[in-house]
């Protein structure tokens, strides 16, 4: 099927094509929409792990030697991505790092009354209460601090975004599917004389529903290009209160594929290309599936 | 070759289409299938496109018996099959060349082919100057030679013509006679028809059916009513 016959199908059936191309907008939209916001909490999550999730003062009296020890105890744990110790000399270099600009505060401080302490990152957010828990229960602690409610809440959030996009796409795929083959079995009935005569002439199944299944997928693609054009102008316009709000994050990866230069925030050529390229294949894999149930129940 | 072997056709109600028919039609023969309305003669059509299973009997075209749950071979079958319907078929929303070049289309026949095909089949007919005419603006015997053109391309060796004059003139029919008479010779023709002048004037082999069953079968055949 050529070009020319699609725009003359689309032409012929105006209200149908119409009602195909706005289900399949709206659902692209909204799935470009939840794409782009799990990537970029996803990419915040990230960020945030990348952090010293747990960080443990020791008091002066603690020898370096059980530090090392608790440090071994719970890598042999298995829910630590890496610890890493920070001596007294460590702190005062780091103190001074952070207050080169103030040569009053760096006089007044040795690297005795700095604590030592151990920066903990956990192999899963879920983790980080346990390994707190535990660091709090051991001898010779001063302090345990440690990100639990950002990480926690991040979690959280993502997940319900996760859970709630997956269950509002899906009722969006069905609904998007049964509108598609309810407006093809509309035009199916319209070219019931052709399709008839077709089958006549000796045309196999495939080709008779092969127009059908191109105009399904030439539909994903025209709604995909035009939700991808609308999002990314809201985007655009957006652009300037986003990056003030955000002021701060730093390039946030699409699911560790920074290597890729696929960085979701701010978002790459990259990334929006992927965006683009993912929501036309997702239209065009919904208009041709709706078509090709379509096609299976209406054309014998 | 065409043959069917104690073919009958009985419909879920209990009435017969078709009752134990038997004949065959040699490749290259013009058959006239004659009889009144309800006598079998679309039953026969439809059975040779496959479009109507027989009750029992069989049917065989060349050296192929028809498999009726074989869908390839319908398609494959059909390939070879050109139609000419009474209600002529043409779609409306095609102009004259594109619904001749349907059956070409389907063949996967290139551009190129299609083109000259076409043109040569419309000017067999007589329509090539009305090619790019869309249906409306033709009359009902032009129509007829857009479907007899559409029919032919293709290198279909049988045509299948069902009542082809039915909703014609007296003049326009014998028109179309005249476009079958320069396929005869290179087609496998089945023609059925009730006009007893073009049987009785172009004398061709004739079956008469009645009632399902075939009552004459004659070389040189006429048709009274």
């Amino acid at each position: 099927m050529n070009l020319k016959n699609l725009i003359t199908s689309i032409k012929r059936t105006p209200y149908q094509s119409l009602t195909s191309f706005l289900i399949l907008f709206f659902t692209l939209f909204l799935s470009l929409f939840f794409f782009n916001m799990t990537s970029f909490f996803n990419g915040i999550l990230s960020y945030v792990e990348t952090r010293p999730q747990v960080t443990v003062y020791f008091q002066d009296t603690v020898e370096e030697g059980d530090i090392f020890s608790l440090r071994d105890e719970l890598s042999a744990s298995g829910k630590t991505m890496s610890i890493e110790y920070v001596s007294k000399e460590d702190a005062l270099e780091i103190y001074k790092d952070l207050n080169k600009n103030n040569p009053l505060l760096l006089e007044m401080v040795t690297a005795e009354i700095l604590p030592a302490s151990l920066e903990v990152y956990a192999s899963q957010p879920e983790y980080l209460s346990e390994i707190a828990e535990f660091l709090k229960k051991q001898p010779g602690i001063d302090e345990v601090v440690f990100q639990q409610n950002i990480v926690e809440r991040l979690v959280g959030l993502t997940t319900l975004l996760r859970r709630s996009s997956v269950v509002i796409l899906f009722f969006l795929l069905i609904i998007s599917v049964i509108v598609l083959m309810t407006t093809t079995a509309f035009k199916i009935a319209l070219k019931k004389d052709e399709i008839e005569l077709m089958t006549l002439l000796g045309a196999s199944k495939s080709y008779v529903r092969r127009p059908f299944l191109m105009e399904g997928m030439f539909f994903g693609i025209v709604s995909g290009t035009a939700a991808f054009a609308i999002f990314y102008l809201i985007f655009l316009y957006a652009n300037t209160f986003l990056k003030s709000y955000l002021a701060g994050i730093p390039n946030l990866p699409f699911y560790n594929l920074g290597n890729l230069n696929i960085i979701v925030w701010p978002p790459s050529i990259y990334f929006i290309l992927l965006s683009y390229i993912a929501i036309i294949l997702f239209g065009a894999g919904i208009g041709f599936v709706g078509n090709y149930f379509s096609t299976s129940k209406y054309i014998k | 070759m065409i043959k069917f072997e104690n073919v009958s056709k009985q419909f879920p109600l209990g009435n017969k289409a078709l009752d134990s028919v038997s004949f065959t039609v040699n490749k290259g023969e013009f058959i006239y299938l004659v009889g009144p309305s309800g006598a079998g003669k679309t039953t026969i059509i439809k059975i040779i496109l496959k479009q109507t299973v027989p009750s029992s009997g069989e049917v065989s075209i060349g050296d192929i018996r028809l498999d009726w749950k074989d869908k390839s071979q319908t398609e494959n079958m059909r390939r070879n099959i050109g139609v000419v319907f009474q209600d002529f078929k043409i779609l409306h929303d095609k102009n004259i060349f594109e619904n001749v070049a349907l059956g070409l289309n389907i063949l996967g026949e290139n551009k190129k082919n299609i083109i000259t095909e076409v043109n040569q089949a419309l000017k067999l007919v007589g329509i090539l100057e009305k090619k790019e005419m869309f249906p409306t603006q033709l009359s009902a015997g032009e129509l007829q030679r857009a479907a007899i053109a559409r029919a032919v391309v293709g290198n279909r060796d049988i045509i299948l013509a069902d009542e082809p004059t039915g909703n014609l003139d007296p003049t326009t029919s014998w028109e179309i006679m005249k476009i079958f008479k320069k396929l005869e010779k290179v087609k496998t023709i089945i023609f059925a028809t009730h006009n007893t002048d073009i049987v009785n004037s172009y004398r061709k082999r004739v079956l008469t059916l009645k009632d399902g069953k075939i009552i004459k079968d004659e070389k040189k055949g006429g048709y009274d009513l």
